[in-house]
């Protein structure tokens, strides 16, 4: 077995009395590029927020280098290197694009490289060394997607969770956005993607899972996926640019 | 005919009204920073500052500390029991996000509050009364109490030095950044726990410099508090919730008018005015004064 960063073994989440996940294993080798793709209402957003401590763990293991992250709060699986942009984005709008970047390294750790992983951060994003005092809600959809990452990346994670990153944004600023994860993937930061461009994702992904309501129903490396008739007939006619 | 007032009138009024409304506006700033982290209307604020307001007494008559230099040891005892009342009273309802049952627990410290005082200090008002408390200043030409005027600029260096604090401190803008999305916040490894306990912190803190300048400007009694929160509540909601610098400028604009309604249209008058306000400012601007209109995310 190679270098497994992350894994989930037979997760099961509930909302209420209503069952999202039904005994969900994936996992995510240090290094490489994850996707989990599927329809709406699949349970992606759930699989995540499972992950990060924002939903309990009804019965299952989630584990990130072997250290468990069913039970610690949000803020302590944080700590342990997960970097979570959620669904949304979550930037904080009323705070500056350079305090939002900041907010990024919170964690004592990082808090003492807060400097390098600006400057970093910068020239990944020189848009946003730009707009530093900007108010991050008067970015534009695409500058704002590019801040939620960056500011992800100000802790430098073990592993980074992007919940639908290319979600409103215009097709252009789209493929940016697919090279950018490409970049990151490239300098060695480990990254659990969500998509619903479904091609695109499969694309850049070292590997893949594919949940269909609640379950994982396929997974293979990103090419087999792409290859598999099945994936092209239910996902990928209409989403296909 | 009417006589119009001659101009000195509204100096003084203006006057007057500012630096009374400026500690309607310190007691804002703190329930702004609670409100911000834990969306609770901290009712007990008013208590805190007359427990404070006691406390200045009790160091002065008991040890004969000047109240204003007492400010050095209220401020960090104000700090210390902030962050306890947090741990103790309010965390377990924050686990649970029982809103009701973090209000109800307020409503409980201030009434405890209250009475403790009581029992303490007897029901009677009290007041400081110092060698300077009957000396005057002038500014403009018009007279002012010099204890007044040190209440006023104690209200103004504590607004100013929680601003500082939460525009130029990581910790600081934490404590922005939970009020604002405390789920993104916590994402960043900012516990909420941290951040409630130091907008407890700093918000009784607040109480304790508003105590100094309550305890020698105004004769208080133990549940003139819970009038005080009121006051503090109107405040923020002139200021615009969320706002630090609004929430002080709310308190001086409630100061004013209820200054010139106690002098045009009579002392009776104040209370419903300042309360009708309230209800006009939350229905039809109610994001207050200054603020923009709120944008959904
Ligand atoms: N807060 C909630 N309360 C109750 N049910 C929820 C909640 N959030 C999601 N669900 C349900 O859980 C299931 C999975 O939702 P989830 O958001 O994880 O899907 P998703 O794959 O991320 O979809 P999308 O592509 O629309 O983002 C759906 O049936 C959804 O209705
Ligand atoms: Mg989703």
């Amino acid at each position: 077995m190679a270098n497994r960063l992350l894994e989930v073994s037979d997760l099961e989440v509930a909302y209420g009395d209503v069952r999202a996940l039904w005994g969900v294993s994936i996992h995510v080798e240090a290094g490489s590029v994850v996707a989990i793709v599927g329809a709406n209402g699949a349970g992606k957003t759930t699989l995540l927020r499972a992950i990060s401590g924002l939903l309990p763990v009804r019965r299952g293991t989630i584990a990130l280098g072997g250290a468990s992250l069913a039970g610690p709060a949000p803020e302590a699986i944080a700590r342990m290197g997960i970097a979570h942009v959620p669904e949304g984005r979550g930037l904080f709008r009323q705070m500056t694009v350079l305090e939002n970047l900041e907010l990024g390294a919170f964690q004592p750790k990082a808090r003492a490289n807060m400097r390098q992983a600006l400057d970093k951060a910068y020239a990944l994003f020189p848009r946003l060394k730009e707009r530093a005092g900007q108010k991050a809600g008067s970015l534009s959809g695409g500058e704002q997607q590019m801040l939620a990452i960056a500011r992800a990346t100000m802790s430098d994670p073990k592993l980074l969770i992007l919940d639908e990153p290319s979600i409103g944004l215009s097709p252009l600023v789209v493929q940016q956005m697919f090279s950018l994860i490409e970049t990151l993937h490239r300098q060695g930061v480990t990254i659990l993607l969500v998509e619903q461009n479904i091609h695109q994702a499969l694309k850049i992904a070292d590997y893949a899972f594919v949940l269909k309501t609640g379950e994982i129903a396929m997974q293979g490396t990103g090419a087999e996926l792409i290859a598999d008739p099945e994936i092209q007939k239910a996902y990928m006619g209409v989403l296909e640019l | 005919m009417f006589d119009f007032p001659p101009p000195q009138i509204f100096l003084q009024l203006s006057l007057n009204g500012a630096l009374g409304g400026a500690m309607y506006g310190v007691a804002a700033v703190g329930l702004s920073l609670i409100f911000g982290t834990m969306r609770l209307i901290f009712l007990a604020q008013g208590a805190m500052i007359i427990l404070a307001a006691y406390f200045v007494r009790a160091l002065f008559q008991s040890f004969g500390i000047d109240p204003f230099l007492s400010l050095v040891i209220v401020v960090p005892v104000g700090l210390a029991a902030g962050w306890l009342i947090y741990q103790g009273l309010f965390r377990k309802a924050a686990v649970e996000e029982d809103r009701n049952i973090s209000l109800l627990i307020a409503v409980g410290l201030m009434f405890l509050a209250e009475n403790l005082m009581t029992v303490i200090w007897g029901g009677n008002t009290a007041g400081v009364v110092t060698s300077y408390t009957a000396s005057g200043i002038h500014i403009l030409g018009i007279r002012t109490s010099f204890t007044r005027t040190m209440g006023f600029l104690i209200a103004l260096a504590g607004t100013g030095l929680v601003m500082l604090f939460l525009r130029k401190t990581l910790v600081g803008k934490a404590v922005r950044a939970a009020s604002e999305d405390i789920t993104a916040a916590s994402l960043m490894g900012i516990s909420p726990h941290r951040v409630n306990a130091i907008a407890f912190a700093v918000g009784i803190a607040l109480a304790g410099a508003a105590g100094v300048a309550v305890a020698t400007t105004f004769p208080f009694n133990p549940f003139a508090g819970f009038i005080f929160s009121l006051k503090a509540l109107v405040a923020l909601a002139l200021g615009g919730i969320g706002s630090v610098a609004g929430a002080l400028a709310g308190g001086i604009i409630l100061g004013l008018i209820e200054a010139y309604v106690q002098f045009f249209v009579g002392g009776s008058w104040t209370n419903a005015v300042a309360y009708g306000v309230f209800l006009a400012v939350l229905m039809f601007k109610p994001e207050g004064l200054f603020g923009r209109p709120y944008k959904k995310a």
